[in-house]
This record gives structure tokens, C-alpha cells and sequence, in this order.
């Protein structure tokens, strides 16, 4: 048997000796696991091919149960011998693992229409790109003050941090002063165009491009340049909620700053007649929001990670007796709810309440499908399979790792905004080095109303190389303990 | 014998698509699992379909597409006599050699007479060659020899000089100089100046000098005006400057009006860093802003930079383009 950890951290609490929870849990894991294979409910010759995996999501609350089986398909969906169980140890109740893992190893022999916890699926198994958590994340987003109204806080809150980087006081004026600093160079060698663009996507409140307008207007009237008169600043964000709270909090910048309607996967088709003219972008926590997939190489054969949404078996039960509905009619519901909004659903407060409580509800099953040498519907646009080869030349044997189509997509459509001489500047959650992917579970986790994944840094590396960009990646020295990094880019020679 | 040329005669700057499969195998040369042999017969493969593409579009003056070039750059420095070039330093094709110069340039060929012998052989068309100009490689070759910028420019010359001769010995009659890095360090214009006129000295042909602001990764290295080029450029010892206005506008235009040029005046209709193909009659409009201010019998019409960034049916989509847009206005003016 094959037991992959694949959380690799040094523990940061003292334990006076003690083991911390999630070895305890991995030892819980082993231990019980031998013994199915003593009590010959784990087939002792099935035992040495299976694997295990060990992971400790960083996000409390996820879109796996606790214990997962993964099985493996080919390319046209056929079952294969290859499975995979994987257990959520930070999720994992001591109590309950045994059961669970038992439950599991039985479930091996069951087949894959087998649905012993009872679950309400909701949707085919497809690739993450495609899967319900991107219909979900749109409805965040297009209802986000009726959520922020019921849950209370706004969604900032809910980041893992509690908090946005973004709007970090240091953080906005060192990168005011490097923007600053680059006008002044360009100006002094006569190069400085007659307008100066700047653009934000994803703009949050507005509140970090209020800042740093702010500190760019005071900066530049400390030092006498004249930049200000002749910066136009534009926020674009997918959200109008956003878009429209956003250009209310720099009003005080006038015409100076103008709102933009765009879609972060393609900033280039709004902003057309921007081409080669923006001298300083900024994204904050937007590509860890993107549609991406997940790409698992075993045994050097490469699979696509697919998904099947469900609503948590025991949880249905709740969900229904609480709002009066029965299960069948209840994936006909979630569906209106994606299509129509909460208020298609039930009028007021219920539907969002409603809203809530299946996203609560909500999970995904993975499997495992083998990739067909001639497949390329995984490959990011502007990237092509070579690129790929390229990342998993680079990657360790077995590994999972994120195709960030998404972000991948966004980057490239980002950069032919960039004025030769500007950056691009992304604080976000970054895996920089495909080795990496070895150490930790790098997502998707699940937020309050929305969703969160960890951005493959190497894969944006090979996209920014192909456009004529090196793109580097430094810490984010401003809050100790943050995941955040910052990426930048400088022209490749 | 080449029929005449007609009036806005019509030509590219150098570089036409370049096959993904061909980056492909390239790089894979690199890698040394495709051997050498192997690579000048796809490079010879597509060089020919290139100029087959430019004639069926009707271009007047065709290049060989470029595709034995894997930059600007590199071509060069790894046939110029006495600089070293790392081969080890790069993986991607496109990517730019290490290379450093530690002596002085000793004197012999690159052996680009081959690409005027194969123009010769493949095509009947009158057909021109693209050389990177001395102050372009000299922003690209580490100097740990001479003690200015100028100095090296000027003995590039004086190498790239001999050169050009043997270009015109081996049956080429259109040369081009490619200088992108002018724009970014327009202070070092009156010695490259200087330097171009040291390498075409004595040199029998048509030569253009094109200056544009890079096309390097199919986006502009660096953004301005002409106006920098004013006066420097009115010395210099050439036929024809070729400059972009298709991505930039036409604004520079007008600096024509003010400076009364002794050189023919190529001008960019097609859009190179684009994937959106003009249409005929938007490259005619940009001809006749041109007409405002240049005589017809002046002016050259050609794509903003090189092609090779794009894909092989957006550029040949943009030569069709180009060239009915020209016929347009031929027809206009009666010629």
C-alpha cells in the first residue's frame, strides 16, 4: 500500500511532546487500515496497489467529505483498476475515521454507481473548469449584498485572513512610490506618454484603489511632478455590486478615475483601445478565483481530475425538512437557484437563506479520467500542450497540480495592455515551483459564498515567457504568516 | 530579369509566420534530438512556401520569410567573426545566446550570400534582404573590448559593410538595415547614424533602413514619436526609411511636412502586432493619409515590422489586404 503525505509543514505550536493532531490522525489512519486488511475486509491482495493519500486542507471548511474515494477512469470513462482514497485529516473526527475508512474500502468493490452515503447528486462528472462551483461563485457575485445582508459581514471577512492585502497601508504605498519611480525615469529620458493609464481588476470596496490614488496624488504634489493631472485610473471588476461601490469610494478622484464592466478572463476585449498603453496593473485575489483544473500524474500517466456535485447525504435530510421541500424536487431547485437567483426560488430572506444552506450542503467527488494523448481541451488558451510537458519536466513524479486556465487565460489576455515600459503587479496565492505542489493541498476551498484556489505561479511563468514577459514572484512582507505573494512582471529581454 | 516595379510598390520587412511546428523542432534542435540536416530542410520548406505565399498575394518586393532565423539577433552574432556566443544559453529558440565580444571584430564573412543565391533560385520576383543594424547588435553583444558603444557600432560597420558587398556579389540588389533599439535610446542617434553610413559605404544597392519600436514577443519594446530621428536621420546615406503608422497612427506623418527627406519613405499599412486582418480599403485610407504629405513616387508601402508573430493565414490574410488596398489607390492615381 502506497501512503502519499502530502502535507509537508513543520508544526508552528509548541507540544509539549504530544504528536500534533494530524500525525495523530495519520497514525490513526495506518493503524486502522491494517487491520482491515487483518480482518480481511481490505483484500489483502488489492491492499498493495492501493494508495492512500494524507492531506490537511488548509481551509476549514472544503468541497470534500472528510474520506474520499477516488477511482480511476480511461480516456472514454471506463472503469480502471487504479483507486485512491483520501482522507481530509483536519475535517477527520477520530471517532468516526475507522468507520469511515472501512466504509470506504468497502465501497472499493461496490462499483462507481454505488451510493452508500445516500448522497443527492446534482450534476455528471466533469473537469473542475466546468464543474457547479463556477454557476455558484457567478451568483455570489451577482447577489453579493443580498449575502453580505445574511451573513452579516462583508466578504472580505470571510478570506482566510480576515482581511484583504490588498488594501495593506505599506503595501499601497511602496507600490505607489516603485510607480512613481518608474514615471520619473521614463520622463526623464523624454519617454513619458502625454496620458498615464493605471487599471485595477477586481476591485473589492474600491478601497485600495482609493488608497492608493490617495498616496499617488500626495506623493506626486510632495515632489512637484504634475503625474497626477495626467493619470486616468480604471477600475474594472464583473461585478456591478462592486464596480458600483468601488467608483464610490474614489468619487473624490473625479475624472481621473472611470468604472469598466469586464470579464476578468479576457480584460483585453473591454479595453481594446488600451493596447499597449497601461502602465501599471494591479489584481488582488482575483486569479485564485478563476476557473482552473486539476491534472494528476501516477505511474508517469497523466489524468484529468473530474468532479460530480453533490449535496452531503445526511445533510439533505436537514436541508429539507427545514424549508419544507422534498429531495426530489430538490436538484430542480438548486438548479433555478443557479439560473434565476435566490428570489426565483423562495421570495425574501428565504432564498438566499436557502442559497446558503445548499452551499453549505454542497460537495464534489473527484475521479481520476486518463488523458488521451491527442486531448486538448485541458490546455489553457495562448498555451499549448508543450508548455505543458514543459510544467512536468519541471514537476515531480507523482504529483497534483493546478492547470489555472483561468488565471492563465486572464494573464495573457492582460498583458497587451501593458505599455512596453509598465508592470503587472497580482498579490494572490501563488505556487511558484511545480515541487511545491508536493507539500501541501493547494485547494479548492471553500468560502463563505465563494471559492478559493492556490494559482500555479509556474504555469503563469511559461504564459508570461511566451508573451515577452519574465514574471517573478517575492513575498508579501507586510503581515507575517500571510500565503500571500506578489507577483510581478518585468520585460523579457 | 525582375519586370519593373510599379508606382507604391509594395513589399514586407522581413519575417513571415513562423509554424508552431517549426518553434517546435527548433527548440528541439536545441535540445539535440533533431539533427541539423533535418532543420535546414523544414527551415528550406517553409522559406519556400513563404515566398510562394508573398507572390500569390502579389507583393512586388519578397523576402525569404526568415524562418532559418531564430531572432534577430542570434543569426548574426553566430556567424560574426570574434564574438562568442554561449550555445548552451538558451532552451526556447526565440530566446536570446549569451554572446561577448573580447577582441576586435576580425574580418570575414556571416555567409548570408546563401539567402540572396536561394531568392534567386526560388523566386523571380525582385526580393530583398533584412540585416540588424550595428547599433541593434550592439545593445545585444556584451563589449569587454571597445571602449565606447560607438566604437564597436562603428567596426560592426565596417565588418557588416564587407558583407553587404558580398550580398550584392552573390545577385542582391535590396537590402535592408533593421535598427528597433533606435527608439529606446534615441541620445545614441547621431553615431549610429554615423555607423549605418559606415556599412552601406560603397555599397551597391537599394538600401532601406527600418526603424520601428520593436516587434520582439509580437509587442513594441518602447513608445514615443519620430520625432527623435529629426534632423540625425536626414544624413544618412540610404534610399528609403521604413517606419511603422499602422499600430501608432499617423501623427509622425506630418513630420515629413517639416523635414524635407532625400529618401524614399516606407510606410506601415498593416498592423503586425494585431490577429484582426485590415480590410483593402482601410489599408487604402491609410495609403492616401500618406499621399497628404509624400509623393507618390516616394513612397513604399509595407507591414508595420515582420510577420512572424503571426499566425501563417492571418499574414497572408494581411499581405492580400495590403496589396488590394494598394491597387486601390494605383488606380486612383491613374498608374
Amino acid at each position: 500500500m502506497i501512503v502519499h503525505i502530502n502535507h509537508i509543514s513543520q508544526s508552528k505550536k509548541p507540544r509539549n511532546g504530544k504528536p500534533s493532531p494530524q500525525s495523530e490522525m495519520a497514525g490513526l489512519v495506518t493503524g486502522s487500515l491494517m487491520s482491515l486488511v487483518e480482518d480481511g475486509v481490505l483484500d489483502a491482495k488489492m491492499a498493495p496497489s492501493l494508495r492512500i493519500h494524507l492531506d490537511w486542507i488548509q481551509y476549514k471548511t472544503n468541497f470534500r467529505d472528510p474520506v474520499m474515494v477516488r477511482r480511476t477512469t480511461s480516456a472514454q470513462g471506463q472503469a480502471l483498476p487504479l483507486a485512491e482514497i483520501a482522507i481530509d485529516l483536519r475535517q477527520a473526527d477520530a471517532t468516526g475515521l475507522p468507520i469511515a475508512l472501512a466504509r470506504a474500502v468497502k465501497s472499493l468493490d461496490a462499483g462507481p454507481q454505488s451510493n452508500v452515503e445516500n448522497h443527492l447528486y446534482l450534476d455528471e462528472f466533469r473537469p473542475y473548469r466546468d464543474c457547479l462551483i463556477w454557476s455558484f461563485n457567478r451568483l455570489f457575485w451577482r447577489y453579493l449584498g443580498d449575502w453580505e445582508n445574511a451573513s452579516g459581514k462583508g466578504f472580505e471577512a470571510a478570506l482566510p485572513g480576515g482581511s484583504s492585502d490588498a488594501n495593506h497601508p505599506q503595501a499601497v504605498s511602496d507600490s505607489v512610490a516603485d510607480f512613481w519611480t518608474l514615471l520619473r525615469d521614463l520622463e526623464t529620458r523624454g519617454q513619458l506618454p502625454a496620458e498615464i493609464f493605471g487599471l485595477e481588476i477586481g476591485v473589492g470596496s474600491g478601497a485600495r484603489a482609493a488608497a492608493w490614488l490617495d498616496r499617488f496624488k500626495a506623493l506626486d504634489e510632495q515632489c512637484g511632478t504634475n503625474f497626477y493631472s495626467r493619470l486616468h485610473f480604471i477600475l474594472g471588476d464583473y461585478s456591478p455590486t462592486s464596480l458600483e461601490r468601488a467608483v464610490a469610494a474614489v468619487a473624490h478622484h473625479g475624472d481621473h478615475v472611470s468604472g469598466v464592466p469586464l470579464d476578468a478572463l479576457n480584460p483585453y476585449k473591454a479595453l481594446t483601445a488600451h493596447r499597449f498603453k497601461i502602465m501599471y496593473v494591479h489584481l488582488t485575489n482575483v486569479y485564485d478565483n478563476l476557473p482552473f483544473d486539476d491534472l494528476v500524474r501516477r505511474d508517469g500517466k497523466l489524468y484529468l481530475v473530474e468532479v460530480r456535485a453533490y449535496l452531503n447525504g445526511p445533510l439533505v435530510d436537514q436541508l429539507t425538512a427545514d424549508f419544507g421541500v422534498s429531495r426530489a424536487d430538490l436538484p430542480g431547485m438548486v438548479e433555478k437557484l443557479l439560473e434565476g437567483g435566490p428570489y426565483a426560488v423562495f421570495e425574501g430572506e428565504k432564498g438566499v437563506a436557502f442559497w446558503r444552506r445548499v452551499w453549505d450542503t454542497f460537495k464534489l467527488e473527484e475521479r481520476l479520467r486518463a488523458l488521451d494523448e491527442r486531448e486538448e481541451d485541458h490546455v489553457p488558451p495562448g498555451l499549448s500542450r508543450t508548455h505543458l510537458e514543459d510544467l512536468l519536466a519541471e514537476a515531480p513524479d507523482d504529483v497534483r497540480f493546478h492547470i489555472s486556465r483561468g488565471a492563465g487565460e486572464s494573464f495573457a489576455n492582460t498583458l497587451p495592455l501593458l505599455h512596453p515600459r509598465g508592470f503587472l503587479q497580482v498579490q494572490d496565492i501563488f505556487v511558484s515551483e511545480m515541487d511545491d505542489y508536493r507539500k501541501g493541498f493547494r485547494g479548492p476551498g471553500k468560502l463563505d459564498g465563494s471559492l478559493v484556489t492556490w494559482v500555479n505561479g509556474a504555469l503563469l511563468r511559461a504564459v508570461g515567457a511566451r508573451a515577452g514577459y519574465d514574471v517573478h514572484f517575492a513575498p508579501f512582507p507586510y503581515r507575517p504568516g500571510t500565503k500571500t505573494s506578489i507577483l510581478y512582471t518585468t520585460q523579457r529581454d | 530579369m525582375t519586370p519593373p516595379l510599379p508606382i507604391l510598390p509594395t513589399t514586407v520587412i522581413g519575417s513571415y509566420s513562423m509554424p508552431e511546428w517549426l518553434e517546435r523542432a527548433k527548440n528541439e534542435y536545441l535540445s539535440r534530438r533533431l539533427s541539423k540536416r533535418d532543420l535546414d530542410e523544414m527551415h528550406d520548406a517553409v522559406r519556400k512556401a513563404a515566398l510562394k505565399d508573398q507572390e500569390t498575394a502579389g507583393i512586388d518586393i519578397v523576402s525569404d520569410g526568415e524562418a532559418q532565423r531564430d531572432n534577430m539577433i542570434d543569426y548574426f552574432t553566430e556567424r560574426m567573426p570574434g564574438v562568442q556566443v554561449d550555445l548552451g544559453s538558451k532552451r526556447f529558440y526565440y530566446d536570446f545566446y549569451d554572446s561577448i565580444v573580447r577582441s576586435k571584430l576580425a574580418t570575414g564573412t556571416l555567409g548570408l550570400a546563401e539567402e540572396a543565391r536561394f531568392l534567386g533560385r526560388f523566386s523571380d520576383h525582385k526580393s530583398k534582404i533584412s540585416i540588424s543594424g550595428p547599433h541593434t547588435l550592439v545593445k545585444r553583444i556584451q563589449n569587454k573590448f571597445y571602449d565606447t558603444e560607438e566604437a564597436f557600432a562603428f567596426d560592426l560597420g565596417r565588418v557588416l559593410n564587407l558583407e553587404l558587398k558580398e550580398l550584392v556579389r552573390a545577385g542582391a540588389t535590396d537590402l535592408q538595415i533593421d535598427e528597433p533599439y533606435y527608439s529606446g535610446f534615441p541620445e545614441d542617434l547621431p553615431w549610429a547614424i554615423k555607423a549605418i553610413n559606415a556599412m552601406v559605404d560603397g555599397v551597391n544597392a537599394n538600401i532601406t533602413l527600418h526603424v520601428c519600436y520593436g516587434n520582439r514577443y509580437g509587442k513594441p519594446s518602447f513608445e514615443g514619436s519620430y520625432k527623435f530621428l529629426f534632423p540625425a536621420i536626414l544624413g544618412a546615406k540610404i534610399n528609403t526609411v521604413s517606419m511603422e503608422f499602422a499600430r501608432r497612427g499617423e501623427d509622425d506623418l506630418q513630420l515629413f511636412k517639416e523635414f524635407n527627406v532625400p529618401f524614399n519613405v516606407g510606410i506601415g499599412v498593416i498592423d503586425v502586432k494585431t490577429n484582426e486582418v485590415e480590410s483593402a480599403g482601410f489599408v487604402a485610407d491609410r495609403i492616401r493619409r500618406a499621399l497628404e504629405v509624400i509623393p507618390a513616387e516616394r513612397l513604399v508601402i509595407t507591414p508595420d515590422c515582420g510577420l512572424v508573430r503571426l499566425h501563417r493565414d492571418v499574414a497572408f490574410g494581411k499581405l492580400c489586404a495590403m496589396v488590394e488596398g494598394t491597387k486601390t489607390v494605383r488606380k486612383e492615381l491613374g498608374r
